[in-house]
């Protein structure tokens, strides 16, 4: 088990340096850069710029230097913002995008999960299509078009919930909602289909030949069977949503990190872009490796081996 | 003779399809006695482990029982709830299926599928139960009891998967065990030691059984008293002994002309039988054997026959006093 995690880390750190370097020369084959824009600096004025943040040099030594550096977890100043850290730029918005993303993955299991399982249970009849039609517009409906709706009906006529920032705990309830509501869906209809397919099992025939009660052979036998798909998309799930939305977090006003990551672009903020992309890349992997690990705590018959991912 | 433990009276069950009412078993009666084991024999179809299932009330989805009774140590189990019927499966009625490799829940030991049957119904710690459970797979003669109780059921071969099944069904020693198909789906030579199992543990339990099999060889070997089910009825019953030697149903000799012989060098063939079952999505009025029946007349269309007979009995015309006498019907096919 420890040399599978530690085996399964080291591939990861493999995977990160091919992502840094993969960004790296394709940000840097963008024309365009950090210190262009509509008004012209003077030649000497971006010269020492270039100079400063060592822009000058050739492409393949600004590369080792950069990897030189997150060799020791800092990843540089933003060009963008003098003075500002691309390791404090993350440390301010991902409190931010963590509470907002956290809260979503809790309402997309708690929400998604039981949905699912009552649609299964009450298969065609009322609760059933119900579910199944929400989710339907769940999936369909894009989450700009789910969180703007929701700020006009419920911020804007019904003066419930603020319609921006996260000053008040009501303030959570949309960003959370149009976070979520696509998984919430995505979840219930993965959730249903599976259970489903193993309430037709033959060993749920034998656990009702034993006499079980009817929430021990649902949870014991049919939830744990069926869910094997839902942990499976549960892990790129949370890594998409603690990572944060540039959408949801622009139309809420949300300071998180999502947001940053797509000016660091249009900015061409080099050390923001490449320091988020990291970031996100070891999240995703992280997820990932835990989703490998719980399938082997879910299903017995998958076995954990040298040879990896 | 003892009173019966179990006794279906008029059993009908229907699966209610998009293309109609399937309709699995059409009014079938039978008793199980105490200590004794009845078979059930019948082609894929005929209604044998639906009839099995149905007292249960074990059906899959879009099965439902239309009409008569199961009186089980003197309680109606088709009228129980829900939890007074689960209080007696696996407690009082134990079940074996077909296929041991879909019939155990893979992400589970099966020391905890055994266990769990032991505390459903009986006030036992966990270590009771665990006790129980060793104790089980003593009995069913899994090897290092105690070790494979920690195994998951992949880590089994299929005639081990079986014993663990029997294990299952036997936790809270039953007074009868429906053992549907239970060697079916194993190897023949697996095939033998299962059954010997089943019938040493049966005498020594001193429980009742129903098996369940589409094989004649090994009705002939375990039961006491066999049940010929075809098109969703009971065709003919009789002591073993009985049925092989006197079958008074054309389809039983049928049957029994289709099994090879294997002390028989005269390189006989076999004789299948002609046809196919009926459709029981709108079944004959008559008897269902007719079309492939080589005896058929035309009373046979037009009415189903009853039982006639006592201890061994026959849904067949032929039967009938005033029926003209056909000499060949005990010939097992030439």
């Amino acid at each position: 088990m420890l040399t599978y995690i530690l085996n399964r880390l080291g591939m990861m750190l493999v995977t990160l340096w091919a992502i840094v370097t993969l960004t790296f020369f394709l940000m840097h084959a963008v024309p365009g850069g950090p210190f262009v824009s509509e008004r012209m600096l003077a030649p000497e004025i971006a010269a020492a710029l270039n100079a400063k943040y060592g822009l000058n040099l050739p492409i393949w030594e600004q590369y080792l230097n950069y990897l030189g550096r997150i060799l020791t977890f800092d990843l540089g100043p933003s060009f963008k913002y003098p003075g500002v850290s691309i390791n404090s730029m993350i440390a301010a918005g991902l409190p931010v995008t963590l509470q907002t993303g956290l809260l979503a993955v809790i309402c997309v299991v708690a929400l998604g999960v039981p949905l699912g399982v009552i649609a299964a249970l009450n298969r065609n009849r009322w609760p059933d299509t119900t579910v199944m039609f929400i989710a339907t517009l769940g999936v369909a409906i894009p989450s700009y078009v789910i969180a703007t709706v929701s700020i006009y009906v419920f911020a804007l006529r019904l003066g419930w919930v603020p319609t921006f920032g996260l000053d008040d705990w009501r303030g959570y309830f949309l960003p959370v909602f149009a976070l979520s509501g696509f998984w919430i869906s995505f979840v219930s209809r993965l959730t249903r289909s599976s259970l489903l397919e193993t309430l037709d099992q033959d060993y749920m025939t034998t656990a009702r030949a034993k006499g079980l009660r009817k929430g021990q052979i649902l949870i014991k036998h049919g939830l744990r069977n069926s869910l094997l798909p839902v942990v499976t998309v549960l892990g790129p799930v949370v890594a998409n949503l603690i990572t944060g939305s540039f959408v949801i977090e622009q139309i809420f006003a949300l300071p998180g990190i999502g947001r940053q990551f797509v000016l660091s672009i249009t900015n061409r903020d080099y050390t923001a872009i490449m320091g988020i992309t990291i970031f996100y890349a070891a999240v995703l992997m992280l997820m990932i490796l835990i989703v490998d690990l719980l399938y082997v705590w879910l299903d017995p018959r998958i076995k954990l081996t040298k040879a990896t991912a | 003779m003892s009173a019966p433990i179990l006794s279906v009276r008029d059993l009908a069950t229907s699966f209610f399809t998009r293309r109609g009412e399937v309709q699995a078993v059409r009014g079938v009666s039978f008793d199980v006695r105490q200590g004794e084991i009845l078979g059930l024999v019948g082609e894929s179809g005929s209604g044998k482990s639906i009839t099995c299932m149905s007292v249960l009330r074990l059906l899959k989805a879009g099965g439902r029982i239309k009409s008569g009774s199961a009186t089980f140590e003197g309680t109606d189990i088709l009228s129980l709830d829900e939890d007074a019927l689960s209080d007696l499966r696996g407690n009082r009625i134990g079940v074996i299926f077909q296929d041991p490799m879909t019939s155990l829940n893979p992400t589970l030991t099966v020391g905890d599928q055994v266990m769990e049957a032991v505390r459903r119904h009986r006030k036992a710690s966990a270590a009771e139960a665990r006790a129980r459970a060793i104790e089980l797979f003593e009995l069913v003669r899994i090897p290092s009891a105690a070790k494979r109780l920690n195994s998951y059921p992949h880590e089994f071969s299929g005639g081990m998967r079986q014993r663990v099944m029997i294990a299952i069904a036997l936790a809270c020693d039953p007074k009868l065990l429906i053992a549907d198909e239970p060697t079916t789906a194993l190897d023949v030579t697996i095939q033998r030691q299962i059954l010997a199992l089943l019938k040493d543990l049966q005498r020594r339990l001193g429980m009742s059984v129903i098996l369940i099999t589409h094989d004649l060889g090994v009705i002939a070997e375990v039961t006491d008293r066999v049940l010929v089910l075809y098109g969703g009825l009971v065709m003919e019953t009789a002591p073993v002994r009985d049925l092989f030697a006197r079958p008074a149903h054309p389809y039983t000799v049928g049957l029994l002309g289709a099994v090879p012989d294997l002390r028989d060098d005269t390189h006989k063939r076999l004789t299948p039988i002609p046809g196919s079952p009926p459709n029981m999505l709108s079944p004959p009025p008559g008897c269902p054997f007719t079309p492939r029946c080589p005896h058929a007349m035309a009373q046979c269309m037009a009415a189903l026959p009853p039982l006639f007979g006592a201890a061994h009995q026959s849904r067949c015309w032929l039967q009938h006093p005033d029926a003209p006498k056909v000499d060949a019907i005990h010939e097992v096919a030439a």
